[in-house]
């Protein structure tokens, strides 16, 4: 029972998470086009511009806030346990 | 189409709704008269309104289950007219262990003996709020399950739902999120697609624009009218 719990949840947090990040990384991608749009930087192409926005995106701390995902549920679960019991 | 489109939301919206309303928790004002425990048969359809509280009770055909009797303060009508009126209403007391409706009890006994312990009669009524899911049903033996029980010093209580209010907020988050990917998936990804394939189709003849057309109007039908 507890084992089917954890695998089922973990392949839907999987999901989410794969759900999320394509999402985050594409708002991010198209956030990148308009800034070119409104103000592009001189000497640099707009490939290169975006390229190097969405390394940024990569190492940055957005990225890895997805990884909450995680981390919620399991606690949101853990909290009703106690509260419940 | 349209109609047939129609209903189906409905239907589905209704089983959404349906299926909330079971799982999600209730509030009684109750007075406890009794406890007792009676085994159940569970080998036909109906075992989907008992619990799984272990994998062992997964196969049993019988099994016994603690009941919870009591008498409780009828709900507003409706949700909006009060009444001062009371019913019985008898509980189930399961645990639901790790499956589904996910409230991971463990302490039935506990909750037995905590409803136990608020016995009173209609004299010297002792109330209590009875937080619980699960819909009561003669016809088909079903009874709510109940989850906590707390007393309570008079049948006048305000109860505040919080869980449910903080549920439907992220049901409703959820919703959005989702409508926003979706969105997003059809202009980066989908859009540029049709397009393309517009455009060629354009090239290869008129008679393939029109089915062109008839891919957008397709497209059309998933957004949103205005």
């Amino acid at each position: 029972m507890f084992i089917r719990l954890m695998f089922f949840g973990f392949l839907g947090l999987i999901v989410l998470y794969a759900v999320v990040s394509v999402y985050s990384r594409s708002v991010r991608r198209e956030k990148l086009e308009d800034w070119w749009e409104e103000e592009p930087v001189e000497g640099k192409t707009r490939e290169a511009y975006i390229e190097e926005g969405m390394a940024a995106y990569d190492k940055g701390l957005r990225k890895k806030l997805i990884l909450l995902i995680f981390v919620i549920p399991p606690l949101v679960a853990g909290a009703i346990i106690y509260l419940i019991n | 189409m349209r109609n047939i489109r129609r209903v189906f939301r409905i239907v589905l919206f209704v089983v959404f709704g349906l299926v909330l309303h079971y799982a999600l928790p209730q509030h009684d004002v109750v007075r406890v008269v009794n406890t007792y425990q009676e085994r159940q048969d569970l080998n036909d359809w109906t075992r989907v309104f008992w619990a799984r509280p272990d994998d062992q009770s997964a196969e049993l055909i019988n099994r016994d289950v603690q009941f919870i009797q009591t008498v409780k303060r009828k709900t507003w009508l409706l949700g909006f007219i009060p009444r001062d009126a009371t019913e019985v209403m008898v509980y189930r007391n399961e645990d639901t262990g790790w499956s589904w409706p996910f409230y991971f009890k463990f302490d039935t006994a506990n909750l037995q003996t905590e409803a136990d312990d608020l016995v009173s009669t209609s004299e010297t009524p002792k109330w209590a709020v009875m937080t619980h899911y699960g819909w009561r049903n003669e016809y088909l033996s079903a009874f709510p399950n109940a989850i906590a029980i707390r007393p309570v010093t008079g049948p006048d209580v305000t109860i505040i739902p919080w869980f449910n209010i903080g549920f439907f907020v992220v049901l409703i988050l959820a919703f959005l999120f989702l409508r926003a990917v979706w969105q997003q998936f059809r202009e980066r990804t989908l859009d540029p697609l049709a397009d393309r394939a517009g455009d060629q189709m354009d090239h290869v003849s008129a008679d393939l624009a029109e089915r062109r057309s008839r891919w957008s109007r397709w497209m059309d039908s998933w957004r949103s009218k205005k």
